[in-house]
């Protein structure tokens, strides 16, 4: 009898485990954006606050709840316009005038008006020289020493007046937030503890709704948004810190888009029917530093220095090669400091334009006074001592991978011409501490292999160059009057002929200089499947400073 | 006994009292500087001044030593942990707790399935040497103890989220759901990968304790005195057994709060080894300060709590 038991017990339990596995083999463990029409979005991102005064770890979510007054999609695409419907510059350079779109709504139904940009301006505008100014988060006060006033004329005129003639106005990163939301917030607040919780009011096209630090934001859509709520039904946007499920999501159809992807992934991804790959050309530049303040006793040889040195070592780096061999042909070569991803600026500097020759950079270093003389196979500077160079790198810059393979060819190619190179591979806070200013304790490095994501502004694409940014954007710590009087020229023209010829002479000048090579301008490899929505975007599937295309995608 | 109790909690003292000086030690030794590194994602020009005010607003410019080092010292002691640098105005303690209940719910409850599949398996295992148990037992732990927990949960992903679509690959819910359901069909996978590796790791040790007390004079002179299988693997071989399997569970169990990084990482759990390695790319020294602190007090306690429980199951040791 207690066999009998212990065996119907069995057939009992057999049937229950047989009766749920039709269930378990037919449920997905996912919702389908298809059935919800929630687009689901996955990147490698860390934001930290929803307080745009105290961060820039939150860019994305910002972008897609937030106008900027202008900024750069407005400027290259005429159906991407933000908070200003259009601008104009009055002919003393110093006046400009934004019209703000007619009738338009915070996401809570107040209305947004050109007294909300004001307001947001005055705000940073007033915080200026005090203990708690806002200048480190996205919405900051630098450029906004050079802004006389800004004041609203009306509720659909906004007059930024400034000192001097500057591009600020269109070309600054502050998100227009309402006044109602943020006109008791104190500076000490804003600049600190004051976490804006969702869900958020913008002007934007999804709104953040709910966000779970590390996990995902929610958005859902904007009921109020100028050209009309959004035709889904909202998104949610996955936080990672590693491109694996990102990868896997998209083969399951867990996400509809993801980018931050490796060049291995992407090539997986392009292999699936289903999904489109692509890649973004973004104002990414990785590039090979020499520490040109060697001579101070921070690197190994003052012929670090020595402008002749460093262009002989340019003609040792075949950009080809390692686009093909580190990169897998995801990048553009590299040539001057301006990428081809700012257009307006961008030069091939095909007249002055270094080769690849082993045997011409061995030509020039001779002739330079770097030769081997002792017949050691390791050349001597000029002050006759022979020198090993030690070359330091991060695994990362930013969301993109750092290819290790880049630094090693470049340290083959250095042997090959008698120069050898030791590497030491660092996490990113050892490197920035290594690459901070002489007088901060940096500089003790020979050559840095990096990269760098900046706006396409002028000054932004010249800061590699600026005297003012050594121990930040200025790696190389290379300085040049000459260099310098441009930069500050160019952040005091208006006129874009005027920016791109200042932008011109700066860039050849620092290339002839070479304190830096560029390695290549590497892509952002980005995917989307095809089977819930449809009007990606053709070029770049989302755009990597707005909203485009998320407040125009539609249900299939 | 109490004075043995007495000298295991005045240990403990000590070991915190030095854990919350290492601390502060540990963390600025590492290169990088927090203000720097949280100014690095900017999309325009960051210029020095910008880092040096930030450094200003978080006290990091005054002198280490006294300055900065009895500020730590005497808040900490005061049970204040500060604010967190990365995730401006959350306060350390919030973060912690917020991060907690999902690495408890991961790593805890692997640890309790892996104690009960480990230590079972491996006392078998030990009790039956040679035999087909031991065998498959003995291969299967130590292939996987030594394969890497990150890796097996990239395999489980890729069967069991990407290939049968059955369940999640990555996050503790869905967004929008609120069921235990859903939790639990977001915590299998990771509890699985966690749970696989520990497993091994027990049924190695229990095996060994096993076989070792199997072998021991009192075992054969139990046998000799008529007593079954079952008397004598209850009354000597099991007690005796467990002594080391304790050590290793309570050890296990301090590094709980700790999370399992990798692990983690791969399935985008929200637990306290994702903060870690959040916060210690960040240079967040509040954050690393609060999650070490808390990690050498659950390491301490654990070991206080296996030093009793050896008092309990060995009568020498008191």
């Amino acid at each position: 009898m207690k066999e009998w038991s212990l065996n119907r017990r069995a057939v009992v339990k057999a049937l229950l485990l047989g009766s749920a596995a039709p269930w378990v083999m037919n449920s997905r463990a996912f919702a389908s954006s298809c059935d919800d029409h929630i687009v689901r979005l996955a990147g490698i991102y860390a934001p930290d606050t929803m307080n745009p005064f105290a961060t820039w770890s939150s860019f994305r979510p910002f972008v897609y709840t937030y106008d900027f007054l202008v900024n750069v999609d407005a400027q290259r695409h005429p159906d991407r316009k933000g908070f200003a419907k259009e601008w104009f510059v009055a002919d003393d350079n110093l006046t400009w005038t934004f019209k703000i779109w007619p009738g338009m709504k915070w996401s809570d139904g107040q209305p947004a008006t050109a007294r909300d940009a004001a307001f947001t301006y005055n705000y940073l505008l007033g915080s200026i020289g005090k203990p708690d100014e806002l200048n480190v988060g996205q919405s900051s006060t630098e450029g906004m020493q050079d802004v006389e006033s800004v004041k609203a004329l009306d509720d659909e005129t906004l007059q930024i007046v400034t000192k001097v003639p500057t591009r600020w106005p269109i070309d600054n990163y502050v998100v227009m937030v309402p006044e109602h939301i943020w006109k008791d917030i104190s500076y000490a607040d804003a600049r600190g503890t004051f976490r804006n919780d969702p869900p958020l009011v913008g002007t934007g096209p999804m709104i953040v709704a709910e966000f779970q630090q590390g996990q995902f934001i929610r958005f859902t859509p904007n009921p109020n948004f100028r050209k009309g709520r959004p035709a889904t039904a909202g998104m949610i946007l996955y936080l990672f810190n590693t491109a694996d499920p990102i990868a896997q999501g998209l083969k399951s159809g867990s996400l509809d888009y993801g980018l931050s992807l490796t060049a291995a992934q992407w090539a997986d991804l392009s292999k699936d029917s289903g999904i489109v790959v692509g890649q973004q050309r973004i104002e990414q530049r990785n590039y090979l530093a020499f520490n040109t303040a060697s001579g101070q006793g921070t690197g190994r040889t003052k012929a670090l220095q020595d402008p002749a040195f460093r262009d002989a070592i340019g003609y040792a780096i075949d950009q080809k090669v390692i686009i093909d061999r580190a990169m897998r042909g995801h990048a553009d070569p590299g040539v001057g400091i301006v990428m081809p991803a700012a257009a307006d600026y961008y030069s091939d500097l095909s007249d002055i334009r270094r080769h690849f020759d082993l045997t011409e950079a061995g030509r020039r270093l001779d002739a330079a006074g770097y030769r081997d003389t002792n017949g050691d196979g390791v050349r001597e500077d000029k002050q006759g001592n022979s020198f090993q160079l030690d070359l330091i790198t991060g695994t990362a810059s930013g969301t993109l991978e750092m290819p290790i393979a880049a630094v090693q060819l470049i340290a083959g190619w250095l042997g090959q011409i008698g120069i050898p190179v030791s590497v030491t591979q660092l996490d990113s806070g050892a490197l920035i501490a290594r690459t901070a200013s002489p007088a901060k304790g940096g500089g003790g490095w020979d050559l840095l292999v990096a990269g760098t994501w900046l706006s396409p502004m002028p000054h932004d694409l010249l800061g590699l160059g600026s005297s003012k940014q050594i121990g930040s954007g200025n790696t190389s710590y290379w300085t040049n009057d000459k260099f310098d009087g441009l930069l500050s020229e160019a952040d005091r023209t208006v006129d874009p002929n005027k920016s791109k010829e200042l932008v011109d002479q700066a860039t050849r000048l620092i290339y002839t200089e070479a304190p830096y090579i560029m390695l290549c301008y590497p892509f952002f490899l980005e995917a989307y499947r095809k089977d819930c929505f449809e009007g990606w975007g053709t070029q770049d599937a989302i755009s990597a400073w707005g909203s485009f295309p998320l407040d125009r995608l539609r249900s299939i | 006994m109490s004075q043995h109790i007495g000298r295991i909690l005045f240990r403990a003292f000590v070991t915190l009292l030095m854990v919350t000086t290492l601390n502060f030690i540990l963390f600025r030794v590492i290169p990088g500087d927090p203000s720097a590194l949280l100014l690095s994602g900017a999309r325009i020009s960051v210029t020095p001044e910008q880092i040096e005010a930030q450094r200003q607003s978080w006290g990091l410019d005054r002198p280490l030593f006294p300055d900065q080092v009895v500020d730590y010292l005497s808040a900490t002691l005061r049970g204040d942990f500060g604010y967190s640098f990365k995730f401006r105005g959350r306060h350390v303690v919030d973060l912690i707790l917020e991060r907690l209940p999902a690495t408890i719910a991961l790593v805890g409850l692997a640890q309790l399935i892996a104690i009960v599949c480990g230590v079972m398996l491996g006392l078998y295992a030990g009790w039956r040497r040679g035999g087909a148990v031991d065998h498959v037992a003995t291969g299967a732990s130590l292939a996987l103890y030594s394969t890497p927990s990150f890796w097996v949960a990239m395999i489980l992903v890729v069967i069991f989220s990407t290939a049968l679509g059955w369940l999640p690959g990555y996050g503790a819910y869905s967004p929008g759901a609120n069921s235990l359901l859903d939790y639990l069909r977001h915590l299998a996978l990771p509890v699985t990968a966690v749970a696989l590796g520990l497993i091994g790791q027990y049924v190695v040790v229990a095996r060994a304790a096993m076989s070792d007390v199997v072998s021991e004079d009192y075992m054969v002179t139990a046998r000799a005195k008529g007593l079954t299988n079952g008397q004598m693997l209850m009354r000597h071989a099991f007690r005796n057994a467990m002594l080391p399997v304790v050590t290793l569970i309570t050890l296990n169990l301090g590094y709980v709060v700790a999370g399992a990084i990798t692990v983690e990482a791969v399935f985008a759990w929200p637990g306290v080894g994702g903060l870690t390695v959040e916060a210690l790319n960040a240079r967040d020294y509040p954050v690393l300060q609060g999650i070490f602190l808390l990690l050498g007090a659950s390491i301490v306690v654990a070991n206080l709590m296996a030093d009793l429980a050896y008092g309990l199951l060995d009568p020498r040791v008191r």
